[in-house]
Parts: structure tokens; sequence; C-alpha cells
């Protein structure tokens, strides 16, 4: 029999050897898979660097004949150690402590990324890793990545007996290596005198002994970014690094319990033994943490800093239930951090030798635990548990201020490091430690830090500073900071979306020729009495109407709305632009774009009096605004007018006016009533939200007064087609793509959700509010009124509005049919087709349906379901997020406004604790807490609450729930942080 | 976790340390196994096949007479259970292996001179020790040496290999790269084609894509494809004259 034995010797091609790796790894299952793969070693991998000759010929081509030029700049920046200038090799470590440092503009150019340490990352953080390859794809960073393990010389094999990492750390000090003698021989053939030096950077101290016991240059992190200029800041992004946590290691003391094992916490999740959930903290109780988990109906309750063991909001963690003697009520007292914890200290916290839980924490549990014990308060006790392991961190960068008591005061001017309180903006997130030596600098100000750890040793997590916004309470700074605070993308667009715009600019213009491509499949709509009804002072305008009297006296009824899938095509920068963004953020002074300016408020914008592209959907609606039948478009129009809801109404209430315009808006407003009226009986939902306008000065835009939003029939006439439009595209992209179809769905609260306002209603008002069905749930509401009071219906509104979940994009074909329903609007199906400027949900949409009717095919992006899904995750993120932003803006603008005036206004009760109360002013659309410590000046007063009655009584004064009552409102500027804050107190 | 193709863009270069249009290491053998009329063995990577041919021989099969004119190729595949990376037995009647069967004797039937043997039956055996990718460019290859070995007559050997492109299909990306021979990873994060081709590259025997690939895409892919196989018959090729150069030396 013949050998099948092979030789390695024979290679397909010279210049590459082959190798081989093999290397287990574990599933998520649990099953263990030996994976066997080929490498090919070669020596054609250029160093990328412009003082090498040699490798510019390597520098490889794809198929297209591109070649990428050499990278690495032939004169690098010098620092103080190396003044010859300098390339840098980071490893693992160095990127893990310090990507901020490598993010940062001004630092950290010409950098060497070894395919090791990339793989590492990637290996050890996720984002980390997609933070690495966006800086690789920064031209003026000058990141080059080299494939160290591909190329001969560098290649390192495991040895017998030596652990994967002493192999990689091996495999950088040997790159490092083959780096400094690879340029040194370029510099010679170039006959130049200066040879850049190559830095590794390292943050182990083994790795930097070995590299210099070879000869390497090395440095660690902290000695290389004190050489630069501008340290002092540079320093602070730098995590504190391993060797210091190492050293503190050994005199700390644990102070939180240990996270079980993964595998533990997998198998017990699995077996049922215990829980995972995200955690999320009330907003009212920082003690007190709430996690949904699939296994109950209401949340569990997690108590203490002991119990939520170092979670975050936000974590997804691991829980497991407490036994039964230890539930309780949900906290029914207020506690606010800064209250408790006001006067620990950063610096050496190992010396108040409390624990994790302080004296005063514990005292304030302790109270509530009392009172669970005491009577059966609101309902049962619920369940409570404790964490027991982290499964995925949800750290996130946060906004926040330097807790001025924090700062040693003698050393305010000083440079030294020391370590201060964060006080994040996000009343949820603990305070974090962050060692700066800009302490003195930094107060009063706006800044942004992260969360690098938070140890067992630690009572708080630890973090480390970005940057500076700016002083707190600036303009600037403070919309900077809730951009920031809700992720929302600011800055303006690169260079890369703005090449996608037409290059006519703001001249592009409808072709005039109706033989021009652009025309392709488009309906002449432009004689059509088309008009636009919009908020003052709207220039993105998305949608125009029309509507006429056919002869058979049925309307033809036509929603026109901007072609922006004509101008962004899928898959280009601009596409993934608007993709990431999501949806146009409006804040009171300000808009953050999704799509350029040129497209949004011109070439898209149906602006009166010029020829657009639109997107039209044309009914013909019978008199009782049923539809006959329905089509959908490619279309050019003219709008007539671009009218304001105010406009529009005065226009259609004039009856001198009986231009042919006048009278297709006063059909509409018959059919929108009609529409909405079919609407209401089908069951949808006419919720509350409080809106308030800020009136601002034109001049200097500085917000003057608060008005609560007008509601005029005009706007619920757009409305009501809009919410046609939707349905009718939902139902045509469905048919067309019944797996991949675009839509949104409002899923019907859970039951347990509104009982607390059920019962809250019951005892306080005796009114019933039903909620089997959303028809029931409408009708009930409407009887939740108070002949004394016409705004108390409002506030039963608002209040079920939060008891309501959010609705959701998702792609038709991850749920059944029946799941589609839209529960507010009491529709089977429904989408985002209207608003293509500021949402890209409308834009996927309007893909859709473009391909439905065969104007042109669908990209492949929208016929694949998990791209899609990505897709819808990621709109629902943004789309919660810039409202959350949108919110936080009014709100800063309402104190803005308030400042420094005191004004008597009503107010109404809406919860109540043991300790306060809250109450809601409808004229500003403000929540505030009335504390009964700063009723009694201060202390404690005396005072009785009554948890099933909803009372609160001290005093002589009894508070109760849905009371309406007289508040004076006054700004109030916090002592201890500068920080302005909006404070009521009861008259 | 290791890095993927999406880091090809960073510098050309593919997950095993390849460019784009290098095959990987081929290795073949003729004659393995003394007791097949027919043999070879031959790798791809670490696609790995023993092949053996029976026949031309007399159909083994009971019940009615076979009038054919011409030869009937029957084609086995035997997927080993260890060949994979997850332990895996694949039964007989296996979708995807009948496919194969019928993709390998189809195209062998339109370059083998089936006609100077009627009634009679060549059966082309083939053993899957361990897949890395290109399967089915792999068995067409080992197929082909073991029909030479057989010293059954055919007009040309057909070579097959396999095209990708560095980018997924719903990437859109237009700038990708088409990739020749993919590895069994990345197989499995791209799109790909498998193609085979006879007298150089004039015909085309085996087309087969079971991935979605933008149309402009293709064009280039096809074109590194039939490259691609060029260079295989040359291996293939190699192999052969190897072979003959032993047999007459031993005489």
């Amino acid at each position: 029999m013949t050998s099948l034995k092979r030789s390695y010797a024979s290679s397909t091609t010279p210049s590459t050897t082959l190798s081989s790796k093999t290397y287990l790894r574990t599933l998520r299952s649990g099953k263990v898979q030996k994976v066997v793969r080929e490498l090919y070693l070669r020596q054609d991998i250029p160093c990328s660097s412009q003082l090498c000759s040699t490798c510019i010929d390597l520098a490889p081509a794809g198929f297209h004949g591109k070649q990428d030029p050499p990278v690495l700049s032939a004169t690098p920046a010098g620092t103080t150690q190396y003044p010859q200038g300098h390339y840098l090799v980071p490893d693992t470590n160095a990127f893990l402590t310090a990507m901020d440092l490598f993010e940062a503009e001004d630092a950290a150019r010409d950098v060497i990324v070894l395919q090791t340490v990339l793989e590492e990352v990637k290996n050890r953080s996720l984002p980390l890793y997609h933070r690495l390859i966006a800086l690789t794809k920064n031209e003026g960073k000058r990141f080059y990545v080299f494939f160290n393990d591909f190329r001969l010389e560098t290649y390192v094999t495991r040895e017998a007996g030596e652990s994967i990492n002493d192999r990689n750390d091996r495999a950088v000090r040997k790159a490092c290596s083959w780096y400094g003698s690879h340029l040194q021989d370029a510099v010679k053939a170039r006959q130049s005198a200066r040879c850049p030096a190559v830095v590794m950077l390292s943050d182990d101290r083994e790795n930097l002994r070995k590299a210099k016991e070879d000869g390497l240059i090395a440095s660690g992190l902290q000695d290389y970014v004190s050489g630069l200029p501008d340290a002092d800041r540079l320093l602070d992004m730098v995590a504190a690094s391993r060797d210091q946590r190492a050293t503190r290691d050994e005199k700390a003391k644990m102070v939180y319990p240990e996270y079980m094992s993964m595998s533990a916490m997998l198998t017990g999740v699995k077996a049922g033994s215990l829980h995972q959930g995200t955690f999320s903290v009330s907003p009212y109780n920082y003690l007190e943490g709430t996690v949904h988990v699939p296994a109950f109906d209401r949340p569990l309750i997690i108590q203490g800093r002991e119990n939520s063991n170092r979670a975050v909001s936000g974590d997804i963690v691991v829980l497991e239930v407490l036994p039964k003697d230890q539930w309780k009520a949900p906290s029914s007292k207020v506690i606010e951090e800064d209250d408790l914890t006001k006067n620990e200290n950063a610096e050496n916290e190992d010396e108040s030798a409390e624990g994790v839980v302080t004296e005063k924490e514990r005292r304030a549990l302790q109270e509530e635990v009392k009172r669970a014990h005491g009577k059966v308060a609101e309902g049962k006790p619920q369940p409570t548990a404790k964490v027991v392991g982290v499964i995925k961190r949800n750290w996130r960068q946060y906004v926040g201020h330097v807790d001025k008591d924090s700062v040693r005061s003698e050393a305010k001017q000083s440079r030294a490091q020391q370590t201060v309180f964060l006080i994040p903006m996000d009343k949820r997130i603990p305070k974090i430690k962050v060692r700066t030596r800009q302490a003195g600098d930094l107060l009063g100000k706006r800044v942004l830090v992260t969360i690098d750890s938070w140890d067992r040793d630690s009572r708080y997590p630890v973090g480390h500073f970005i940057r500076s916004l700016g002083e707190l309470e600036t303009k600037g700074a403070e919309t900077e900071a809730l951009l920031l605070e809700w992720d929302v993308q600011y800055r303006p667009f690169p260079k890369s979306v703005l090449d996608c715009l037409p290059a006519e600019g703001h001249d592009w213009k409808v072709p005039a020729d109706t033989a021009d491509p652009g025309w392709k499949g488009r309906r002449d709509l432009r004689d059509l009495l088309v008009c636009s009804i919009d908020p003052p002072g709207c220039v993105d305008i998305d949608d125009a109407l029309h509507a006429k009297l056919l002869p058979n006296g049925n309307f033809e009824v036509g929603v026109h709305i901007a072609d922006v899938s004509h101008f962004v095509k899928p898959n280009n920068a601009m596409d993934k632009e608007a993709s990431l963004r999501g949806t146009t953020v409006y804040l009171v002074d300000k808009r953050i774009d999704m799509l350029p300016m040129l497209l949004g408020t011109d070439l898209c914008s149906l602006k009166p009096y010029v020829e657009r592209y639109a997107f039209s959907v044309l009914w013909e609606l019978d008199q009782n605004a049923d539809i006959v039948n329905a089509t959908f478009t490619k279309s050019v129009i003219r709008s007539r007018e671009a009218f304001s809801y105010e406009r529009a109404q005065l226009r259609i209430d004039d009856q001198s006016q009986q231009d042919e315009l006048t009278q297709g808006m006063r059909h509409l407003m018959m059919l929108s009533k009609k529409l909405r009226a079919k609407r209401m009986a089908a069951g949808a939902l006419n919720l509350a939200s409080p809106e308030v306008r800020i009136e601002a000065e034109s001049e200097t835009s500085d917000p003057v007064d608060v008005k609560t939003k007008q509601l005029l029939d005009t706007n619920q006439l757009v409305e009501e087609f809009m919410l046609l439009a939707n349905i009718s595209v939902a139902g045509k992209n469905y048919s067309a793509f019944p797996q991949t179809a675009l839509l949104r769905r409002h899923a019907a609260p859970p039951k347990t959700n509104f009982e607390e306002l059920a019962n809250q209603l019951k005892v306080k008002k005796n009114l019933e509010l039903r909620s089997d069905s959303s028809k029931a749930l409408a009708d009930s509401l409407d009887t939740c009124t108070d002949p004394s009071d016409p705004f108390f219906n409002t506030l039963v509104r608002i209040l079920a509005t939060r008891c309501m979940m959010s609705a959701e994009y998702f792609c038709s074909g991850t749920q059944a049919y029946p799941e589609f329903r839209h529960y507010g609007l009491a529709s089977e199906i429904y989408t985002h087709f209207t608003s293509p400027i500021r949402r890209y949900a409308d834009l996927e949409a309007h893909r859709q349906l473009a391909a439905a009717i065969d104007y042109e095919p669908l990209d492949a992006s929208l016929q694949s379901k998990s791209k899609l899904e990505a897709v819808c995750k990621n709109i629902n993120v943004r789309h919660r997020n810039a409202q959350m932003a949108g919110r936080a803006s009014v709100e800063y603008y309402v104190g803005q406004a308030l400042k420094g005036r005191v004004l008597t206004e009503d107010g109404f009760v809406m919860r109540i604790f043991s300790n306060g109360f809250v109450v809601f002013v409808p004229r500003f659309g403000i929540e505030g807490l009335i504390r009964l410590r700063d009723l009694g000046g201060g202390k404690e007063v005396e005072s009785v609450f009554d948890a099933e009655e909803y009372s609160l009584s001290f005093g002589e004064r009894k508070v109760e729930l849905f009371e309406k009552l007289k508040v004076r409102i006054e700004d109030e500027a916090e002592e201890g942080t500068g920080k302005r804050k909006i404070k009521l107190s009861l008259v | 976790m290791p890095l993927d193709s999406s880091t090809y863009a960073l510098a050309h270069l593919r997950v095993d340390g390849r460019r784009w249009k290098e095959l990987r290491r081929i290795h073949g053998q003729m004659s393995t196994q003394a007791a097949a009329d027919g043999s070879s063995y031959f790798e791809m990577g670490n696609t790995k096949i023993i092949c053996t041919v029976l026949g031309p021989r007399q159909p083994t099969k009971s019940g009615g007479r076979d009038q054919s004119r011409e030869a009937i190729i029957e084609v086995e595949i035997g997927v080993a259970g260890f060949s994979g990376m997850d332990r895996k037995k694949r039964s007989r009647n296996d979708k995807r292996t009948q496919e194969m069967q019928y993709t390998i004797s189809s195209a062998f039937a339109s370059t083998v001179f089936t006609s100077q043997y009627p009634h009679s039956t060549i059966t082309i055996v083939l053993h899957v020790l361990s897949q890395d990718g290109a399967l089915l460019a792999a068995c067409i290859n080992a197929a082909t040496l073991a029909l030479i070995d057989a010293g059954v007559p055919m007009q040309d050997y057909i070579a097959a290999c396999t095209t990708g492109s560095t980018a997924s299909y719903a990437s859109n990306d237009e700038d990708a790269d088409p990739l020749l021979d993919l590895n069994g990873m990345e197989e499995l994060e791209l799109p790909f084609l498998t193609m085979g081709t006879s007298g150089g590259e004039d015909k085309v025997n085996v087309l087969v894509m079971e991935t979605r690939i933008q149309m402009p895409r293709l064009e280039a892919m096809v074109s590194v494809g039939l490259d691609g196989c060029k260079q295989v018959r040359n291996i293939l090729d190699g192999i052969v004259r190897e072979h003959g150069k032993k047999l007459l030396s031993s005489r």
C-alpha cells in the first residue's frame, strides 16, 4: 500500500510557507471543538513605513488593482524620550486600558497595530475592537495593522507549556524587534540619519522586563504619556493600570461578594434556579433596583448595595431569589445618593471602616424593612433577589460633574494626582471614582467619563476622565451633555457623506424634460392642488395633501411624501450614516439632522411653489371616508402653499374663501373627522403627555416663557391622513414582503401595569379603570373625570400613558400576524412611511414600497431578515433616545425660563412616598418632589403615611393622591455642585 | 474569537494569510489502492479525499437488463463522521450528498467517452476524510485523477475550484475582491460558487452556486474561477505526469 504521508516542503507558491495551527474552543452550548487551520506564512507583507523603499513594491493590490499607500509617516512625531521620532507598538493591555488616549485627536499617531493584538482585543471586548478598527480607517491617525502572524519572520509558534498570553507577548516583542531592524536597514539604504524608534507600549511589567532584556525600546503607558506635551490631560484618559490595581489589592479588603463563575450562572439560569434580566434602578431610590425576569409577572426587587453587588443600571445580571422572610413591598421612600453619602472621602475609602453599606444607608434600609413587616402595605410583599453575577456590562460614557466636596480643598490649584468623585447626571448611576491631575480645573464643569472597572474591594466603580464639555449651565455644555447622555450622534456629517449629495447642490431641480431618467415611472401630479400643513417655522416638510371631489360623489385624496429614497441610495455612506442616526433629534433650540441640510430642508422638503419628487398615496374615499381603492406611485408635485396649523385653520374657517384649494382642505377636514370617529370607535386611545412649548426671545434665543401646546383641528387633520397612509402602506408592504416588511407594533400592556393606577383611582375617586382591551380602556378613560376639575382627566391619561408598553419597529418575519397589532391606534398593521426626512424607518418603508410597486428592485439589505432586525433594534433605541433627549432639553429650558423667578401655580399630587410626594405642574409640564424634610426646614417632620389610602399626614396638613394644591416654584442653585434645580414647595 | 473575513480590507490578507488569487496547497497521489481499478488521494488545504473507481464493468444491479448504449457513471460519496469540526454522521440519503453525487456524475458524463462502454457502469466512490471548504471541487479533482488511473478514456481533465467574494451579499460592497479557493471558515461567511472546467478554460462542466450574490460581482468571480481552474489543471497534470514517469521507470 502506498503511503499517504505527505511532505510539507512542497508548497504551492515559493513566497509562502505552510504552517498550521490547532486550537480548542468552547461553544456557548458547552461543547468543545477542535479547530485545525492552515496558515500561509509569507514574506511580502509590507512594513508600510514611508521610510522604507523595499516594501513599496510589496504593497498588495486587490482585484481592482487598487494599492494601499504606505501608512506610517516618514517623520513621525518625537517626544522628550524619543527625540528622533517614534512608531508605537501597543500591546493588548495598552488598548484595553487606554483606548480613549489613542482616540484623542492630538496624541498617538503612527501606531502599528499587530494582528496578535487585534485578535486579543477582539476576544476581550468587541466594542473596543470596533473602535480600534474605526481608528485604523481614520487616515489622519495613521494606524497600520501589521499581520505579524502571517509574516514568516515574525511568526511565533507556541512552545510546550507556554501560556497563550505569554506566546502573544512574545509575538509582540518579536514583531517589535523585526520592525526595529527592518527600519534600520531602510534608513541605511536611504542614507538618512534619523531612524524612528519602535516603542513597545505595555502595561505588563513582566512583558516590559523581557522586552528590555531583548534590547527593545519599551515603555509603560504611564511613563510614555508623561513624556508627551499636555501630559496631565492625557494621563487622565488612561485607566488605572494593572500595576496600581495590583498593589492596592494586597491591603484592601473585599467589600462585595464574589461573582459566580459564568458556567455556574448559565447552568443555574437554564435549570431555573437563577434568573437573568436587565438591571434597572428606581429613579427615586438609588438603593432599589428592579429586574423583569420571564419567570415572574412582577419584577424582582433588589435592595441595597450588597444585594445589587456592583451592578450598574442597564447591565444584564443573574439573580438569585432571596428567602421569603426577606421579601418586601417596593420602597415608598425617596432616597437620593448625595443625601446619604455626601461626606464620603474618595481618596482613602478603606479608612472609613464601614464596609460596603454606610451606616446611614443601613439605617435608611432598616426603616424600610420595618415598615414592610409592620403591615401589609400596597399589596403583598414582593420577591426580592440578589445579584450573583453579571452577564454583560452595558457601561457607556457618562456625563456628570465633579463632586466639590471630594476635592481636597488645599489641592485646588495643584497638579498632584488625586481621586475625586464624579456625580453622573443620570441619578441611577452611582458616583464614579476618577483619578485626575486637573481636579481644580474640572470643578464646575460638565465632564465626560467612562467606567473602567468595579472591583470587589471598591465601594464605587472606578473610571477615567475623557474630556470636559464646558462650564456647568452654559447652553453649549448642557446641550452637548444631554446629546452625549442619550447617545445622539451630533458631529457634522463627514465628507464621505456629503459626497453622496447631488452635485448641483441647491440648484438641483426636477428635470424639465419628462424624458429624463428621473421621470421614469413617475406620475405627473403637478396640476393637483397640493398644500402642506406643519408647525410654524417648519423647514423639513415631509408631507403634503390634496383632496378633490370626483364626479361620482367620492373624493380623491392624496398624501404626498418627500421622495427621500430617490436621493439616498441604499448602502452608500449617507445611507449608513442615516441608519446609524436613525432619527432627527429635535431639541428646543437645535435640530440634529438625520440627513444633511441640503436634502432635509431643500431638495427633499416639499416646499411650496417649486416642483419636487414625491412618493404619493392616492385613495378614492366615499362619503363615509371608507377606502374604495388605494394606489401608490412615485410622482412629481408642486405644492401650492405651506400652511402652519393656525393659518390652515383660519383659512378653513374663513367662509369668504371659496377657492378650490380651500375647498379641498375643507373636504380633508370633513373626511378626517369621519376617519377619527371610526378610529375612536374601534378603540384607539387618546393619550396625553405633558407637552410644553418654549417661547424664546428671537435674538438671543433665551427662553422667556413656557406655554402648553395647543391642539387645533388641523393638527388632527394631518395626523389622520398620515395614519391612513401608514396603514395602507403597511398592508401593501406586508403583502409584497411577508417575511421582511418593516412594520411598527405596539403591544398590549400586561394587565399588571394598570393594577396600581386602577386601584388608586378606585380608592381615591371611586372610578373604575378597565384595561381588558384598548376599547375598554379608551371608554373607561373617558369616564375618569372630575366635574370640579377639568384637568383631572388629562392627568389620568398621562398616568395611563406611563403604564403602556412602548411601540417598536420590527421585521414582519419575526412575529406572528396577531402580534403586529398597534394597540394605541387600534390598527391591525402599521408602519412609518410619512416622515422619511427625519426617520430612517420611513426611508426603509419607502424602498420596500417602491419595490412592491415594481418601481425599482429591492436592495439586498432589505431582503435579509437579520440585517433588518439589526436596523430595527438600532432605530428603536435611537427613537427612544431622541425622545428622551428632546424631553431633557425642554426640561433644561424650562429651568432656564424660570431662572430667578418665584411663581405660584396649581399642581397635582401624582405619587406619594412616606417621606415626600411628587407634584406635577401642568403649566410647565414639570414634575417635582416635595420632601417633608424641606418643609420642616431640614429636619424630618413627624408624619403618618397611609399606603392603602394613598395619603400622607404631617402636622395639620394631609396630602392625598390626585389632590390639587398650590405650589411655589423657584429655582435653586445646589450648594455642593452649583447645579441649578427647580424646587417646588407647598404654599 | 479569531479574526474573521471582515479584516480582509485592512491588508488584503485572508484569514489564513493568503492573497485573493492564491490557491491553497494542493497535493495528490494516484494508484493509492492496489485493489481498485483506479484510485487517488487528493488534498486541497485541509480537505482530504480518497477516491476509488470501479469499472467499466457490467451493471451489478439485478432486475431489468440494461439496454443503454452508453456507460452509466455512478457516484457514491461517503462523508466520514470525523471529517468535520463536529462529529456528525451523514446518512446515505442526505440531500446534499445526493446532489453532489448527481453533479459529479453529470459532469463526468460530458467528458468521459461513455459511448465506448455500452451496457456498463463506472462507479466512482469518494471518501471524505477531512473537510475544510471546496468539498465538491476536491471531489471532482480526486475523481479526475482516479479515472485517469483506471484508464477510462476521457476528453480532458475536469479541474475544479471555488471562488468567493470578500463581502457578504447583504453588505453590497461594490469594491469587494473576488477570492480564489475558499477554506471552510470563509465558506461559512462569504458567498461562493464552485466551478469545474475542462480543456484549459474552454468548457465549463460544473457551475454550482448556493449563495446569493449581486450580478456585477459575479463576473469577476467567474473570471477568477476560470483562472483558478487552469492552475488546478496544471497541478493535476503535474501529478499525472509524475505518476506516469514513476510507472515507466519501475518497468
